[in-house]
């Protein structure tokens, strides 16, 4: 039931300041995201269409709070096929970032690992400039499992067979133990820098 | 006539996962006489995990102000470096206020708009084209190739340069070297997962699973692909695919690349063949 005095109608216009949420009000519904939505194959109830509708009407913590805004692959063809230009893809992405920094504010908790994994990865570009396979993955499941040992554990349990099958083909030898880094590493810490001081 | 000379960004990956992709790029494109600089000192484009567009931007004008002062234009073979450089150099053309501001960060991100960016795959088809490639084709490459084309290739509209679900630039490239393109309706262009490869398994699997049942059943010999994820996905992933749903995939999977590379009659090792994680030397006894 949609409690009409807990709507936030200021939630829109937020969404539509973050880059990626501009076009949130030209959707008219017509739910072609979702039938097109390669997801709605594995899991019937994932429904983007709506995401959309509860972040018009405001349900602000109802949208930032659902687990599905984390399960998006980012395959664009929601966006592809939208005849309203909505850019669902980048959209999510949007609602994404403002569920994140709510969450770094204390004020909700995302039941999802990939806030975690995308912070590694982030963690590596702005650390060295080019991604790193295995700094990515010790840190993603440090802070998943919620230890380093636990992480290093759980790690060595999934790369097991895959790992080994990278080896043998040389894709992951001594040389992958260590990260690539590009020459100018400072501007990769100012960008990342610049840009969360902006955010505030 | 076509441009002979791009500046190559190979994307992270080139270095470990989809070392075969970066090696048959190059040797493809020094048999095809047209000269790759790689691009000094470039930096990750923010792949799909930055999902703030304006560090996306500020990554890739990097990036872009290096093209720009060595004056090339850019090729990439990764279809996510390249879906984020195109985007940045869009939107970076399009806004003085933005270049402005991200000049602003730091001296190296200033980027006046002067380089063009383009997948691999565009380039083959669409710069050097089917014709000169036609006519360099030394051997018959007689396959069934299943065409993947993932997501960035055919959207979103803003980058894309080929149909968003039925593209056609693999499939014209595939005819070229003497293979046939397997019918593989909706699944050429549908997400292989990968970008839920480390944080949702299940589903992530799920998505491939789909893809290499389709191209099997369509009784592919191989898949051929232009993007790294989808091949740690569907190649590297496959055995791991293979025993979550205790199914027998055991399809050879090729970068366009490494199949173009065959037919203009490069040698198998130079193309990184040995390094696809499937076998595949069931490919290699198909080249005539």
């Amino acid at each position: 039931m949609i409690k009409t005095w807990e709507l936030d109608p200021e939630f829109k216009y937020e969404i539509m300041k973050e880059s990626g949420g501009e076009h949130l009000t030209a959707c008219f519904q017509c739910s072609t995201c979702t039938l097109g939505c390669p997801l709605t194959e594995i899991i019937p109830t994932y429904n983007p269409r709506k995401i959309i509708q509860m972040s018009l009407l405001g349900m602000r913590n109802e949208v930032l709070t659902n687990p599905d805004l984390w399960v998006c692959l980012i395959c664009q063809t929601c966006t592809a096929r939208c005849p309203q230009d909505v850019r669902i893809a980048d959209l999510l992405g949007a609602i994404r970032r403002i569920a994140e920094r709510e969450e770094e504010a204390g004020k909700l908790k995302i039941e999802s690992v990939r806030p975690s994994f995308d912070k590694a990865f982030m963690h590596q570009i702005q650390k060295y400039g080019r991604l790193y396979d295995m700094g990515l993955a010790m840190e993603y499941y440090r802070e998943k499992e919620g230890s380093f040992f636990k992480g290093m554990m759980t790690m060595s349990k999934d790369y097991k067979k895959f790992g080994m099958r990278l080896f043998k083909k040389g894709k992951m030898g001594v040389k992958s133990m260590f990260p690539v880094k590009v020459k100018d590493r400072e501007v990769m810490k100012k960008i990342f820098e610049h840009m969360e001081a902006e955010k505030g | 006539m076509s441009n002979r000379k791009y500046g190559y960004y190979p994307g992270c990956p080139s270095e470990s996962t989809a070392i075969e992709q970066d090696m048959s790029v190059k040797a493809v494109f020094e048999k095809l006489g047209v000269e790759l600089e790689e691009l000094e000192d470039w930096n990750c484009c923010g792949a799909a995990e930055v999902e703030d567009p304006e560090i996306v931007y500020a990554l890739n004008a990097r990036n872009l102000a290096i093209a720009e002062k060595k004056g090339v234009n850019i090729m990439t073979p990764c279809s996510i470096c390249y879906y984020n450089l195109e985007r940045s150099n869009k939107a970076l053309k399009g806004s003085e206020e933005l270049r402005a501001k991200i000049r602003g960060i730091d001296d190296s991100l200033a980027y006046n708009g002067g380089v063009e960016v383009k997948h691999v795959l565009d380039v083959l088809v669409n710069d050097i084209g089917i014709e000169e490639l036609s006519g360099k084709i030394e051997k018959k490459v007689n396959v069934k190739v299943a065409p993947y084309y993932g997501c960035y290739i055919g959207r979103p509209p803003l980058t894309a340069f080929d149909d968003p679900d039925a593209p056609v630039l693999m499939d014209q490239l595939i005819e070229a070297i003497g293979g046939e393109a397997v019918p593989f309706d909706y699944r050429k262009a549908k997400c292989c997962g990968g970008p839920l490869m480390m944080t949702m398994q299940d589903i992530a699997f799920k998505m491939a699973r789909d893809v290499l049942e389709g191209a099997k059943n369509a009784g592919a010999d191989c898949i051929a692909l232009a993007c790294p994820l989808c091949g740690m996905m569907l190649d590297a992933k496959q055995e791991d695919i293979e025993e979550a749903f205790g199914i027998k995939i055991g399809l050879p999977v090729l970068y366009i690349t490494q199949l173009l590379g065959l037919a203009l009659g490069i040698d198998a090792s130079k193309l990184g063949l040995n390094k696809n994680v499937v076998d595949t030397k069931p490919i290699l006894g198909k080249v005539v």
